[in-house]
């Protein structure tokens, strides 16, 4: 069933997504507040069409808790996003409409022009970032032959090694974070600028 | 049933899977009281929902995909304990 404006009215505005979050808020805001976007970005979203975007999420997940305030931030700093938050485990009318394959992943950013017609959409995060991510996470698990391999069961490792390799782990993400975000940008702004 | 197994369930905390935890731990609580010796959770990221009764890693979540079915669970450790 397509997306009409009426469905699209019932989701939650961006604000009041966020009110009604009950865990990782205060990340969810930093996440907002720390991203770093080029102002070359920001014009190119400037210039273009103003766009209807339902966006599919939960807030335990942790792409969304990383891609969302992107958005949510794109949003604010050029006007051309509407957004409708709508949580996918009590939406199946929707997340059925945005599988990726076989699976429920989100977030989901739908775009639609002002007539509902859906020009793109965005699921769970870019390809390339879960590349680097494997590579790195591999070079991760390389770096400390306590760590074992990256397909070992982690339960098998004392509790100091699996502290190490978790704050190794979270170094690596921090790291990735301003390459995440960049890509996440890049591939919004091409799917929003593209479209007829 | 023999000598008491440890049951440790490795869960993404990151992910919000903690009812599911909680929930299968519940399960093995109530049916198996002190024949067991321990079940250990352990919080994790990167997906995990994994389950190991004595030695063996009796579901994965990324070789099984899904939540195991605490039956599935509980058959493993009579398995484990008989030897």
């Amino acid at each position: 069933m397509a997306v009409t404006g009426e469905r699209f009215a019932q989701g939650m505005t961006y604000d009041e997504y966020k009110a009604q979050m009950t865990r990782n808020q205060e990340k969810f805001e930093e996440n907002e507040r720390t991203v770093q976007l080029k102002p070359g970005d920001l014009e190119a979203l400037k210039k273009g069409p103003k766009r209807n975007v339902l966006v599919l999420t939960e807030d335990w997940c942790g792409d969304a808790l990383a891609n969302v305030p992107i958005l949510g931030r794109l949003a604010k700093e050029t006007g051309r996003f509407d957004i409708r938050v709508f949580l996918r485990d009590q939406h199946e009318d929707l997340t059925s409409q945005y599988m990726n394959g076989e699976f429920k992943s989100i977030p989901v950013f739908a775009f639609f022009d002002d007539s509902f017609r859906e020009i793109g959409r965005w699921i769970e995060r870019p390809a390339s970032v879960t590349e680097r991510r494997k590579k790195r996470r591999a070079e991760v698990f390389a770096s400390d032959p306590r760590f074992g391999s990256p397909d070992s069961p982690v339960d098998q490792l004392p509790e100091t090694v699996r502290a190490d390799l978790m704050a190794a782990l979270q170094a690596m993400r921090d790291e990735m974070r301003p390459f995440a975000d960049g890509e996440v940008v890049r591939e919004i702004r091409e799917l929003v600028t593209k479209a007829p | 049933m023999n000598a008491p197994v440890r049951v440790r369930i490795t869960y993404c905390a990151e992910c919000g899977y903690e009812p599911q935890t909680l929930e299968l731990a519940g399960a093995l609580m109530r049916e198996f009281g002190t024949r067991l010796a321990a079940i250990e959770l352990i919080p994790w990221s990167d997906g995990t929902f994994d389950v190991r009764v004595g030695d063996k890693l009796v579901h994965s979540m990324m070789r099984d995909g899904g939540f195991p079915d605490p039956t599935d669970v509980a058959i493993a450790i009579h398995e484990v304990a008989a030897g």
